[in-house]
């Protein structure tokens, strides 16, 4: 649990304070629009400050090495760095603190950049720029040494979803030594990729893939792993997980189907089976719960096709049109040899391939979907899947011909765009529609021909309106995130526009969730091929063994605490709180007398100050942001006796 | 509404227009064509494409246009040899009005 050394009670008297100021040009950002002479003239006459200096690049290493002298030489305790915004480099300066071996949390940061030269300029910005130095010196004065925050890690992940994301994870977990639980809601392992049969681009076979990555889960010792089971229960925190898991026998018509499919395959448990996956152990007959405890959290609850409303280009309206993931599992029972495609006895001599299904909708063009959204992202995977399926049909059946109707062709990655070069060397036949100009399925009129007509206006021929007719009607669907709106309640993590889990920062966080020690893996986050996701899902694994292997994590101490001298248990920081668990009233002796007190649970606390603003004892106060550490501030910035 | 005609491109193969289906309609060869005239020669590139049989004969005079200069077969980034699918168009509009 958590431990934290106790900070000296009371701060340094101001007057003992040597606090040193460094006031940082930033090349010309800062210092064209602020005098900075000046700022750090009128900084040595606040009071505490032992010394003002200036430098063109502080961040820099002459920049930083001319702090940590004056710390090493004993000249200051406390620092100010004067520069850009602290989101930049306020942990740099930290470390510098460090490197100089004093504590990095008597540390302030006064921003002359995003809040005084870019938005300033004259006598008011060296002014302002003054002003804010001087409170940060203020400040600077009354810190006190602070420690992080230790937490202790339990030494175990808990990964939630069993397709290519969750295996793969759970895989590269276990091989650093990790002990990984793996909860899956259905009572398969292989997830959506599991029901495909061959991937693009490559042409690997599922089975291939997912054989692999179960197999190999299923046989190391580290892993644990429960099907038909959910997550029903979280609380706790980073490195302190508590689960309840609850086992049950699977509901619903997709578990049915792919239990069926297994039951017609003559697979056996821990064995795949087409458009199924592996099942590996059997179904249990009762609910059961498990509790347990996790350091870490990897979401790799992944996604699912998008199903077309009825009426969709036909869908539903006309058996023959179907969407990719279906049209798969009906070339899967076609015989793979023959000069035509056959499906159900039916010859197909007309396959038309319509892009962009349920993906890149845009608002008052598209009709909203059940539940009142629009998909307005791309699904990137699908164009690939399309063409590869094109080129299967072609190469395998060449009297079948195929007509594709896509809105833009997006072959992204790599080994996408051969798949496009090959489909027109194969003689597919390319139309392009306008966003809001789909393409129409019609029933065919001409009875002697095929039963379905497709009717475009093409932009490839100058806009004229041309159809085709069609024996089947593919459609390709994009990914939608699964529905895990229960989890997302509990966790707390925060979703996008897109209904996709987000990220930190897609760029420089890509793995993390805002809830600390919770990652994300493959598509649960965005649509992704299966290349993709076990990449996405190696990221994640290592995000999380590096929190497991180094057994703690420190946390920054800007924590509330309570000064037991002032309590007197009114319980409203209690009431005021926002972080569930992080304050409570607890009883214990004072005087000779029980009492009732307010405590802190400092890894739960948030630091957003709340209670600090309701105590009527002012007994509460957040670490390095005291209410004392305010007033200092307030009175620099409002007083003339320094700053002229 | 023009039904589009599959079996075109293959009827065409005769005359020695075989590589119509490779082009994507970029459009950079009529970016480069020196006569700067409509579509062409992509114009009659689609048209292949999508069986437009009567397009082409409606509007074969422009086939004779063509100077030969060969830049939109250097530039074609699909290889798809528009300048020589102008000359096996005119060898197919010839004998079609050989045959009438």
């Amino acid at each position: 649990m958590a431990k934290r050394k106790q900070p000296e009670p009371k701060p340094a008297p101001p007057s003992t304070a040597k606090v040193g100021v460094y006031v940082c040009h930033c090349g010309g950002n800062i210092g064209d629009a602020v005098d900075v002479k000046q700022v750090c003239e009128q900084a040595r006459r606040a009071p505490g400050v032992v010394v003002a200096r200036e430098h063109m690049f502080m961040c820099s290493d002459p920049g930083q090495e001319m702090i940590i002298e004056d710390l090493k030489s004993g000249l200051v305790d406390q620092v100010v760095v004067a520069s850009c915004s602290p989101s930049l480099h306020e942990t740099t300066f930290r470390s510098v603190m460090v490197r100089a071996g004093a504590n990095p949390y008597l540390y302030e940061h006064a921003n002359l950049r995003e809040q005084v030269s870019w938005v300033h300029h004259g006598p008011e910005a060296t002014g302002k720029a003054a002003r804010l130095v001087a409170a940060a010196a203020a400040k600077a004065g009354q810190l006190t040494p602070l420690e992080p925050l230790k937490v202790e890690v339990q030494p175990r992940a808990l990964v939630i979803g069993g397709g290519t994301a969750g295996l793969k994870c759970a895989l590269d977990l276990a091989a650093r030594g990790q002990a990984v639980v793996l909860v899956e809601k259905s009572p398969f392992l292989g997830g959506q990729a599991g029901q495909l049969s061959r991937l693009a681009p490559g042409g690997e076979t599922a089975a291939e893939v997912i054989s692999e990555l179960a197999g190999a889960v299923l046989a190391h010792p580290a892993v644990t792993v429960y099907t038909c089971s959910q997550v029903t229960g979280f609380e706790g925190y980073i490195g302190n997980f508590k689960l309840k898991v609850t086992r049950m026998p699977p509901e619903g018509p997709e578990d049915d189907e792919r239990l069926a499919a297994v039951g017609r395959s003559g697979r056996g448990l821990g064995e795949y089976a087409p458009f199924a996956g592996v099942m590996p152990t059997a179904i249990p007959e009762r609910p059961e719960e498990i509790d347990l405890q996790a350091g870490v959290i990897v979401l790799a609850t992944g996604m699912r096709p998008y199903r077309p409303r009825r009426g969709e280009y036909g869908y539903q309206d006309f058996p023959e049109v179907v969407t990719l993931p279906e049209f798969n599992r009906l070339l899967a029972e076609a015989s793979a040899a023959g000069d035509t495609l056959e499906l159900q006895g039916r010859p197909i001599r007309s396959l038309a391939l319509v892009h962009c299904v349920g993906s890149r909708q845009i608002p008052g063009i598209h009709e909203e979907n059940e539940g009142g959204y629009l998909n307005e992202y791309c699904s990137r995977t699908c164009c690939a899947a399309a063409l590869f399926a094109a080129n299967l049909v072609r190469e395998q059946y060449p009297k079948t011909r195929v007509f594709d109707f896509y809105r833009d062709i997006r072959t992204y990655g790599r080994g996408q765009e051969e798949l496009y070069t090959r489909a027109a060397k194969k003689q597919a036949v390319f139309f392009r529609f306008e966003a809001g100009e789909e393409p129409e399925v019609l029933k065919n009129s001409d009875l002697k021909g095929p039963p379905l007509l497709v009717k475009v206006k093409d932009i490839l021929t100058f806009g004229e309106e041309l159809s085709v007719p069609a024996d089947l009607v593919v459609l390709a669907v994009g990914q939608e995130p699964n529905n895990i709106a229960d989890l997302v309640a509990k966790m707390k993590v925060p979703v996008g526009a897109d209904r996709f889990l987000q990220e930190v920062h897609p760029k420089l966080r890509p793995v993390e969730t805002a809830v600390a020690g919770i990652f994300l893996a493959g598509t649960c986050q965005a649509p992704l091929d299966v290349g993709e996701t076990c990449a996405a899902a190696g990221a994640a694994a290592v995000k999380a063994a590096a929190i497991l292997s180094r057994g703690y994590v420190e946390l920054d101490p800007f924590v509330v605490e309570v000064d037991l001298s002032r309590c007197t248990g009114t319980g409203a920081c209690v009431e005021a709180c926002l972080a569930d668990g992080a304050l409570s009233l607890v009883e214990m002796e004072a005087a000779g007398q029980k009492v009732r007190r307010a405590r802190v649970n400092p890894v739960l606390c948030m630091g957003c100050g709340a209670c600090v603003a309701v105590c009527p004892e002012n007994a509460i106060n957040v670490q390095g942001w005291t209410l004392r550490q305010f007033e200092a501030m307030v009175e620099m910035i409002v007083s003339d006796e320094y700053i002229g | 509404m023009a039904l589009v005609n599959p079996d075109f491109a293959e009827e065409l193969q005769a005359y020695g227009v075989d590589t119509a289906l490779e082009c994507f309609n970029c459009g950079t060869c009529a970016a480069i064509c020196p006569l700067l005239f409509e579509h062409f020669p992509r114009k009659m590139i689609r048209y292949v494409q999508v069986g437009a049989k009567q397009k082409i004969l409606e509007q074969a005079n422009d086939l004779w246009r063509c100077l030969h200069c060969g830049l939109c077969t250097r530039t074609c980034p699909r290889q798809a040899g528009p300048g020589e699918l102008i000359l096996g168009l005119r060898r197919y509009v010839v004998a079609q009005a050989r045959r009438a």
